[in-house]
């Protein structure tokens, strides 16, 4: 059964198509990497699922409910954490995690937990502002678990991390749907990086899906296609480079 | 709940300070005025409410509307300067029902100023004048209707304060407001309409039939910029 799946889901602003009718597919209960460079269109489409920019095309559906019909309740089974730590500077990162709970409903444990989770317990009543671009990040992280919502969406959340951070947080994630029975759609530019934690990979270039497959899956393709397939990374580069030409031949 | 989550969400930011500060000076204003001037004042044979009101009611107005202002834009600079409206916009809370609840945060702290100008007032009556006996009506009647005729500048603010990422260009818009009002020739009824300019209003000042008009003409705003929240709230649901 797929947690999130669209359908042809498009974004253009003017003339320029940022998202051009992809179709996903994420399946329950696994971690989905959502790869590609930067300005690819991995954050819009995840915005689009928040209802956080409108689609101009397409449809997508997540956990049965669609879009816009079902905002609220979309929204209730989501816990996200897009492009930036987005946060209270003048509260504190407890204070902060609380105005979450109670939009939320949720119960006043939930805070400590989150907390607890990304790492933040012995900083809880520092002003989020004073906190480290690790620290807000964990901040982040910690808005979007709170509550264990069944659904998360991240993109890309190891930002400004160190490595122990970095380490910390892909161990979290991958451990997510286990421990909380939750699907992860989490989405980087680094592939050394998905191809730790992810079950499955979708890697987008200039608005198109080029590939939607396990990883076991892209390595057949790399080998099919002739790409260097010791590496993740060559793979990703290669199909980059090579959709690249062909827009450039189009063109 | 939603009006304790936007109360909560203004610690530390100087906005209840400032309303605290803000409706002490603005008491003050009577309080030292009739001090030093009380033999000019207690020879005029208008009723004590009236004659304070125009002596000092201009300047606490003027203080009002400047407060509110400031605070419709510490309300809203919160929500854009670690972009914690994103967050609030991917959670199942409804963008309306924040910016009202808004709007009665910084409507109420605006009542509380009044309050405390009904107090100072109360205070000069009592001190220097012998209260008439329909003191105390004249008093809230008064107050209400500053009250009243102070909502549609809450609104229109907080309405332009949720639309400027910018603290700056909100805050200008308001001063630009303000000062509008100097320029707003006295006596015509359309003109005293600017939703900057109602708050300057008095009950005593407009008689009762103008009274009337001045309250239909701040519910008819109160009416017209509510609407054009949502539809703007609308809007940039479906362009962002």
């Amino acid at each position: 059964m797929n947690m999130i799946e669209t359908n042809k889901l498009t974004k253009t602003y003017g003339d320029f198509k940022a998202v051009a009718g992809i179709n996903l597919h994420v399946r329950k209960g696994s971690v989905y990497g959502f790869l590609g460079p930067n300005g690819a269109g991995k954050s819009t489409t995840m915005k689009m699922f928040l209802g956080l920019t409108k689609q101009s095309k397409g449809t997508f559906t997540i956990d049965g409910k669609s879009y816009p019909q079902d905002r609220q309740a979309i929204l209730r089974e989501i816990g996200s954490f897009i492009e930036a730590p987005a946060f209270y500077g003048n509260l504190s990162g407890e204070e902060n995690l609380h105005i979450i709970r109670k939009i939320l409903s949720l119960p006043k444990s939930s805070v400590d937990d989150a907390l607890e989770l990304v790492g933040l317990t012995e900083h809880r009543k520092r002003l989020a502002r004073k906190y480290s671009l690790g620290m807000k990040q964990r901040l982040g992280l910690a808005g979007a678990l709170i509550g264990k919502p069944p659904i998360l969406i991240l993109d890309e959340p190891t930002n400004g991390l160190d490595p122990v951070g970095i380490h910390e947080i892909r161990t979290l994630i991958r451990n997510l749907p286990k421990q909380f029975d939750c699907t992860v759609l989490v989405s980087s530019h680094l592939l050394p990086e998905v191809e730790l934690m992810a079950d499955d990979v979708g890697i987008i270039n200039h608005g198109r899906l080029l590939f939607e497959g396990s990883l076991a899956d892209l390595k057949q393709d790399a080998v099919q296609k002739g790409y260097s397939h010791e590496h993740l990374e060559d793979t990703f580069l290669a199909m980059i480079d090579e959709d690249n030409q062909q827009r450039g031949r189009r063109r | 709940m939603s009006v304790s989550l936007e109360y909560g969400k203004l610690k530390r930011t100087g906005f209840y300070p400032a309303f605290v500060g803000g409706g002490l000076l603005a008491a003050a204003i009577p309080i030292a005025n009739t001090a030093l001037r009380q033999d000019v004042f207690t020879s005029v044979k208008e009723s004590p409410f009236v004659v304070l009101m125009d002596a000092n009611w201009q300047m606490m107005a003027m203080l009002n509307v400047f407060m509110i202002v400031i605070g419709a834009c510490i309300v809203y600079h919160i929500e854009y300067a670690d972009n914690a409206l994103q967050k609030m916009e991917a959670l199942p809370a409804k963008g309306e029902s924040m910016f009202f609840s808004k709007c009665f945060v910084l409507a109420a702290a605006s009542v509380f100023m009044i309050a405390l100008e009904t107090a100072a007032l109360a205070f000069c009556v009592r001190c220097w004048f012998s209260p008439p006996e329909d003191f105390a009506a004249q008093l809230f009647s008064s107050m209400g209707f500053a009250t009243a005729l102070s909502v549609p500048a809450v609104i229109l603010m907080m309405g332009i304060s949720s639309a400027c990422r910018n603290m700056w260009i909100s805050l200008g818009i308001g001063v630009i407001g303000i000062f509008a009002t100097v320029v707003i020739p006295p006596g015509s009824l359309i003109l005293s309409m600017f939703p900057f300019t109602l708050p300057f209003q008095t009950f005593s000042g407009a008689g009762e039939g103008e009274a009337g008009e001045l309250l239909l003409g701040a519910l008819v705003e109160m009416a017209v910029f509510c609407a054009a929240e949502l539809v703007y709230l609308r809007i940039r649901r479906n362009v962002q």
